[in-house]
């Protein structure tokens, strides 16, 4: 029997890697299912449901063909739903119901949360006895209830209710412990090789060492500790070159860079399609990642695939993938003077020390980070949750 | 007959925007005609001020063409020989055609005006207006802000080039921002008046309270933003805690770095040191004064910094960065320490060495600083400033 599996973000289609969960689980023969909002087309295999609204037009026609279908299945069923959300959802009952309908016709065996924030939306499934499983990523677990008032409360008490949970990392599973998540299985997000070549570097540059950032502007990322580094190296008429892609640059980046005399140093560019973004990585020597928080970072993954030299904060998960000195280079976060010193200590590497590290890497991401040991690894945990 | 002002600024400032307000209120108090052009916005408009709102452009161009027309009628029938020099002047100095008729549209409201002055409050709203003054033959002045110079230019290079080109006369609040004027093109020979902010000092005078303990209390008031510099503070507040210090930091203000600044401290493992105390009533300030001994401007882009003149009058321990005006705010070792802005051990160190210094060096600090803010910084000083300025 297959499973059936909703893997909801809300959004259809969604982030890279949670297109890359579901082309994955479609693949290991699971039944999935995409509930939310359609913002673009989309080319599923046969065995992915799109069960989504576009405008508030269709939204209601899911709203009135599903609850006529309910009405002539499961008149217990809908007559359930209705109580439940006239009782916690007074003010938004129509949104809720037209968002839980469809939900409730197709009755996935587990019901795959993607965004941990929205876990007091769907615990009402347990009480059709329905699995929910919940993603921890990145911003959800590690600040949102640090800085967002009340949603650590939310954590507590519903966290305990799920039936198990899929961590990016096993720090932020450690993380998410905090607030009563159990049955944690990490799976790494997972890279398809095939798109991410590995090309040996003839050895860092003579002369200018050119450093490559991307992600967009957040101050997750840590870009001003980056830029701070800079200024450091320049003080110390280190020759380099910094590249940071990230799309329009922030007033904050624009003045800094100009406030510490970077202009020339420092370049910002803006979004750039994926087989150009292959060129820059292939023509930098280095690859930072200077953040104070993530899951684990994809980017970093890439790097490593292609062959670039890393250097990362230990945020997060990046410690899971990246081993000082073995495959890449660790640094505290938020320390200028840290992302400064690795970056001479590894322009100062030789070639083969370097080829040596950038092979590693590569083997890294071949033994743990491909995207069908993903799949596989988070049917597995589809298959624990529905044994229990 | 009095003089008649116009001060344009993009919306009717906010009570807490006091620069302006002093400016506008002592200027009418001193007999001139003042007029405020500028967009209702709904802050509130003081008794007595004259304010003038300017129509904004509908998007579609259909009905842009026709609101153009029908303002254009207008104008012509009032005032033709205005908008003819205006016209002329915007293609003189190469605008297009359509350029130049949407800028008399923008400035409509302002070149049906009788007046002896305009000034701008900031360079950047003088983008596209910059002939007005000589199409209604009066003279143009312009007050610089940490922005017009520090940022916008940057993003937008050139820009001010016809502003230097029209200005009579410009205000500048700090030195600094006068220097950053110059690389961008300002003529030197273009008479230039510094004013600072001014505060009423006496609003903010209280004595510290007796310390008992050895904890060192900071205090900050600024907005949550990148240009105030927080984060390098809050690794300042980590590096005394990592030395043994006692230390409790106080954050007054709000604003869009908030969750990126919670995150830092919980992160540095500052929750037991730092307290984010969000908005406070500037009537309450003085209260805060008196629990803290050291106050931190952390910025790394300000103008001038209210803020920090209203701690020096409430006896407070001035700690700022070398950022822009900051430096003429604080004199280093008279009236407070200046230390490197983005220099977190410098900052570090001289907290560290401020807490640890006699009593009577203190005292001696707090004393210059005060009488300095009581005697430089005044509504007076100020008003009367700008008073010579238009009068001159």
């Amino acid at each position: 029997m297959t499973r059936k599996i909703a893997v909801y973000s809300g959004d259809i289609p969604s982030t890279t890697f949670i297109e890359r969960l579901i082309q994955g689980l479609a693949e290991e023969g699971n039944t999935i299912y995409l509930f939310g909002k359609q913002k673009k087309d989309v080319n599923y295999p046969a065995n992915v449901k799109v069960i989504a609204y576009s405008s508030n037009t269709s939204k209601l026609y899911l709203l009135a063909k599903y609850y006529l279908l309910l009405l002539l299945s499961r008149p217990k069923d809908l007559k359930q739903l209705k109580a439940i959300c006239r009782e916690k959802y007074n003010d938004r009952y129509f949104h809720a119901l037209s968002t839980y309908i469809p939900v409730l016709y197709y009755r996935p065996d587990i019901f795959h949360i993607q965004w941990a924030k929205a876990i007091a939306d769907w615990i009402w499934l347990k009480e059709f006895n329905k699995k929910i499983v919940v993603s921890l990523r990145g911003a959800h677990i590690n600040y949102s209830p640090i800085t967002i008032p009340g949603l650590a409360d939310i954590y507590r008490k519903y966290f305990p209710l799920a039936d198990g949970f899929h961590a990016v990392s096993n720090a932020i599973g450690y993380e998410a412990e905090k607030y009563g998540a159990h049955s944690i299985k990490t799976v790494y997000s997972g890279l398809n090789l095939e798109n991410f070549p590995f090309k040996t570097k003839t050895g860092i540059a003579e002369g200018k060492i050119k450093i490559l950032s991307i992600g967009r502007w957040h101050w997750k990322k840590g870009y001003d500790y980056a830029i701070d580094a800079m200024r450091l190296l320049s003080d110390q008429n280190f020759d380099f070159h910094y590249t940071i892609i990230g799309g329009a640059a922030t007033e904050e980046a624009i003045f800094s860079r100009d406030d510490m005399g970077l202009n020339d140093k420092i370049t910002f560019v803006g979004s750039v399609p994926h087989n150009e973004l292959k060129e820059y990585m292939y023509d930098a020597d280095i690859f930072l990642l200077p953040s104070v928080e993530e899951g684990i970072a994809n980017v970093v993954l890439e790097a490593m695939a292609y062959g670039t030299i890393v250097i990362t904060t230990d945020c997060g998960g990046m410690a899971e993938a990246v081993q000082d000195k073995k495959n890449g280079f660790i640094i505290p976060m938020r320390s200028s003077e840290a992302i400064a010193g690795k970056i001479t200590e590894v322009a100062a590497l030789d070639k083969e020390q370097l080829n040596t590290v950038a092979i590693a890497a590569r083997k890294t991401i071949e033994d743990r980070f491909v995207s069908e040991r993903m799949a596989g690894d988070m049917t597995k945990l589809y298959e624990s949750v529905l044994e229990r | 007959m009095s003089k008649r002002i116009g001060i344009v600024l993009n919306n009717v400032p906010a009570y807490s925007e006091t620069f302006f307000h002093n400016k506008i209120s002592g200027l009418l108090a001193r007999g001139f005609d003042v007029t405020l052009f500028a967009e209702k916005n709904g802050n509130e408009v003081p008794q007595g001020w004259k304010v003038v709102s300017p129509r904004s452009l509908p998007g579609s161009m259909w009905l842009r063409s026709v609101y153009l027309g029908a303002a254009i009628i207008k104008l012509l029938a009032t005032t033709s020989k205005t908008v003819f020099r205006f016209y002329k002047l915007e293609r003189a100095a190469g605008r297009s055609n359509r350029t130049a008729i949407e800028n008399l549209y923008i400035n409509a409201h302002i070149l049906s005006c009788k007046l002896d002055w305009i000034h701008y409050g900031f360079a950047t709203v003088a983008l596209r207006r910059e002939h007005v003054a000589k199409a209604i033959s009066a003279k143009m002045a312009v007050s610089f802000r940490g922005y017009d110079v520090g940022i916008y230019a940057l993003k937008h290079p050139g820009c001010y080039r016809l502003v230097w080109e029209n200005v009579d006369k410009v205000h500048t609040i700090s030195d600094d921002l006068l220097v950053k004027a110059y690389k961008l093109g300002l003529p030197t020979d273009i008479p230039i008046v510094k004013i600072t902010p001014a505060i009423n000092a006496n609003d903010f005078i209280v004595k510290p309270a007796e310390q008992n303990d050895h904890t060192i209390n900071i205090l900050t008031i600024a907005r949550l933003s990148w240009k105030k510099g927080i984060q390098y503070a809050l690794q300042a507040v980590m590096e005394l805690k990592d030395k043994g210090l006692q230390v409790r930091y106080t954050i007054i203000g709000d604003g869009e770095d908030k969750e990126k600044l919670l995150f830092a401290a919980y992160q540095l493992g500052l929750t037991d040191n730092v307290v984010f105390e969000g908005r406070v009533k500037s009537n309450q300030v003085p209260e805060y004064f008196k629990r803290h001994q050291i106050y931190l401007q952390p910025s790394v882009q300000e103008g001038f910094c209210n803020a920090v003149l209203e701690a020096q009058a409430g006896n407070m321990l001035c700690i700022v960065t070398d950022a822009e005006g900051l430096q003429e705010n604080v004199l280093h070792n008279k009236t407070g320490w200046v230390v490197k802005r983005r220099d977190v051990k410098a900052m570090a160190t001289t907290i560290a060495d401020v807490a640890g210094m006699d009593n009577a060096i203190k005292e001696e600090i707090r004393r210059n600083a005060r009488t300095r803010v009581q005697q430089e910084f005044t509504l007076e000083k100020q008003i009367t400033a700008f008073e010579e300025f238009y009068n001159d």
